[in-house]
């Protein structure tokens, strides 16, 4: 509060060096930013626009030929629809699951808190390769589900869990819940036990104090789950690529393929815009709800 | 003391792990539309026992009363008890008419009624006309106001107020004290509130009930509490004072030791030790030489405090404080010697030392 308050006039009296200081101690930052992601997105604009592989980076005619593709081919709307529903299902239950943890966590007085904490985002610490394969182990045509419900003579045959979008979701839900915790844990600034206590002396049961209290306050949190999550399930590739068994196509997958299989690096490269797009689209509609939350 | 309004009979509360109760065994009463102050320093128990009364925390054992009915067993939200947090608690996500409007909701007043309702608890606490504003478009007072109007509105058995005026800087907090005890008056609701101020609690309750280390030590009017405090940590908690030991050498007379014969206004038997206090604003510079009660000192420091001078007199091993009140001519200097007198029956006597 004292901070926010003296922070304006302390700007407002810095002279010339000390901006100037604040513009150096900006540069490393900047360059970085600027090698490592301005110029790749420039490089990828232009290779978007290249008549051939070989042209993808300088020469060559440009052409918006691509383009026509990704925005005229029927199989690449289905592909970025199947992405977006995959993005869709993965936000909504990893959010829907890991509400009640997060809630936990930000709230508890244990002093746990921190070492369940750790743990709940403990599965970050292995490769999200090294997860997929653990649930096709689960999921698998002789996987843990399937060969339990066959020894127990509930099914005779084997369940597709794995090789399709089920297994992908279900593997992707699990894969960016920590995310989502995380995500949630941050965003819950605006609990506060003192409100639902407030809540309950007027008469509100804990059922109203959830619905009426907990709720609205955890939404900002909740909405900055769901995008991170929708975000990182529309640009996956490894758990989709696994899971799917090849016969999942989200864009991921197919910028994947253009890229190194059919060598058509134009066509992988406006792709990417593509999801770019989703990306500046899905934030755009983020910021919108939350200033209307907040509001 | 049975009739009256809200009974706390033996009230105990041991967290899990303590060795000794955060409150031991306090009881208390208030008739019907008294205010009644909980007074001690921070960690004596207060706020534990206002938040037993709300409901917010479990007795370990003891009863509280409403009307002659135990409430300790009723879930917090079916109390009807208004509380004012410390630091107010207002919902941020809610405007100021619908925080208010919050417990009438609860209750599932119809709209109508609501709305008037509403608009009478604003008009009470002077915030006519902002009922549409965001909670973080308020002031430090009038979320003051806004957390008051939103206990009242919902017509409380008890309204508890935990620390009201903490959070507010010195001048809004003496309007604030004003105000809530105008408010309270004009409602005529039974309130306790928590407080570590003392002028806080001598200037808003009828009553004080003075707390320490989870005991309740003396129960009484303001000035009951600040003129006769019956234990020498009331006695040192509420106002200033020099505490003196002596004994009791005939009736309202003690030898004390820096003083030598000092008199006071009380009872206590012949021979046995006693602790006297006397006030600094109590002692007068001596006009009339026939008084009790003399005691000559040179002065050590001087304060100038406008309307009154504050000095330390060393009266043998002792500094004595004296506020006197200013007026031309009197300039005492350092390192001059004045003489002091108090009247009998401003010397208080504070408690038997433990032999």
């Amino acid at each position: 509060m004292s901070a926010a308050a003296t922070a304006p006039t302390a700007t407002s009296s810095t002279s010339a060096a000390s901006r100037g200081i604040l513009l150096m101690l900006l540069l490393p930052g900047l360059v970085a930013l600027v090698i490592t992601f301005l110029l790749p997105l420039i490089w990828l604009l232009r290779a978007s626009f290249a008549s051939s592989t070989m042209s993808a980076f300088g020469g060559g005619d440009l052409t918006t030929q691509s383009y026509s593709t990704v925005l005229f081919d029927p199989f690449y709307w289905r592909v970025t629809w199947n992405t977006l529903v995959l993005g869709f299902n993965v936000a909504i239950f990893a959010v829907v699951l890991s509400y009640p943890i997060a809630l936990f966590l930000a709230r508890t007085e244990s002093r746990f808190r921190g070492v369940l904490t750790a743990l709940a985002v403990a599965p970050l610490l292995t490769s999200s390769v090294v997860r997929t394969y653990g649930w096709m182990v689960i999921l698998g045509d002789r996987g843990v589900i399937n060969s339990t419900l066959q020894s127990l003579s509930v099914t005779s045959g084997v369940i597709k869990l794995t090789n399709n979008s089920f297994g992908a979701t279900v593997a992707l839900i699990e894969i960016l819940m920590p995310y989502a915790i995380l995500a949630m844990l941050s965003g819950f600034g605006r609990l506060n036990a003192q409100l639902e206590e407030a809540a309950a002396m007027l008469g509100a049961n804990r059922f109203k104090v959830f619905t009426r209290i907990i709720l609205p306050l955890s939404l900002p949190g909740v909405l900055t789950a769901a995008l991170l999550v929708f975000v990182l399930a529309i640009s996956s590739f490894v758990t989709p690529r696994l899971m799917g068994g090849g016969r999942v196509f989200v864009l991921g997958t197919e910028v994947f393929n253009e890229a190194t299989v059919t060598l058509n690096w134009p066509l992988a490269a406006a792709l990417s815009v593509m999801l770019l797009v989703l990306f500046s689209s899905i934030i755009l509609l983020y910021q919108r709800a939350l200033r209307a939350l907040e509001a | 003391m049975a009739d009256h309004h809200v009974i706390i009979d033996n009230l105990v509360k041991t967290y899990p792990g303590a060795q000794k109760p955060s409150v031991d065994h306090v009881s208390f009463s208030l008739p019907r539309g008294e205010m009644l102050a909980l007074l001690g320093p921070s960690g004596c128990g207060k706020t534990t026992i206002l938040r037993m009364i709300a409901g917010l925390i479990a007795p370990t054992s003891g009863a509280i009363r409403l009307d002659g009915e135990d409430v300790s067993s009723i879930a917090v939200y079916k109390r009807n008890m208004g509380m004012v947090f410390q630091a107010y608690a207002l919902f941020p996500h809610m405007t100021i008419a619908r925080n208010i409007s919050f417990g009438l909701e609860m209750r599932k007043v119809g709209r109508a009624e609501r709305e008037e309702r509403v608009r009478k608890a604003l008009d009470l606490v002077k915030l006519t006309g902002l009922g549409d504003r965001k909670v973080s478009q308020l002031s430090g007072g009038q979320q003051q106001r806004a957390a008051i109007a939103r206990s009242l509105v919902i017509e409380p058995e008890l309204l508890l107020l935990d620390e009201p005026l903490s959070n507010l800087d010195a001048k809004l907090r003496d309007e604030m004290r004003d105000e809530i005890r105008d408010i309270q008056a004009r409602t005529g609701v039974t309130a306790i509130f928590v407080t570590h101020d003392q002028d806080e609690a001598l200037s808003m309750a009828d009553r004080l009930a003075v707390m320490s280390a989870g005991r309740l030590e003396q129960i009484g009017t303001p000035r009951e509490i600040f003129d006769r405090p019956q234990t020498e940590f009331v006695a040192s908690f509420i106002g200033a004072g020099t505490v003196f030991e002596g004994k009791v050498t005939e009736h309202g007379l003690a030898m004390v030791e820096d003083l030598k014969e000092l008199r006071f206004v009380g009872d206590a038997p012949l021979g046995s030790p006693v602790k006297l206090m006397i006030r600094p604003h109590r002692l007068r510079l001596l006009t009339d030489a026939g008084q009790p009660n003399r005691f000559s000192g040179t002065v050590e420091h001087i304060v100038y405090r406008g309307q009154t001078l504050t000095l330390n007199v060393r009266c043998g091993s002792r500094l004595l404080q004296a506020d006197l009140p200013t007026h031309a001519g009197m300039l005492p200097e350092r390192g001059s010697t004045v003489t002091l007198s108090v009247a009998p029956e401003d010397v208080t006597l504070v408690g038997q030392v433990s032999p």
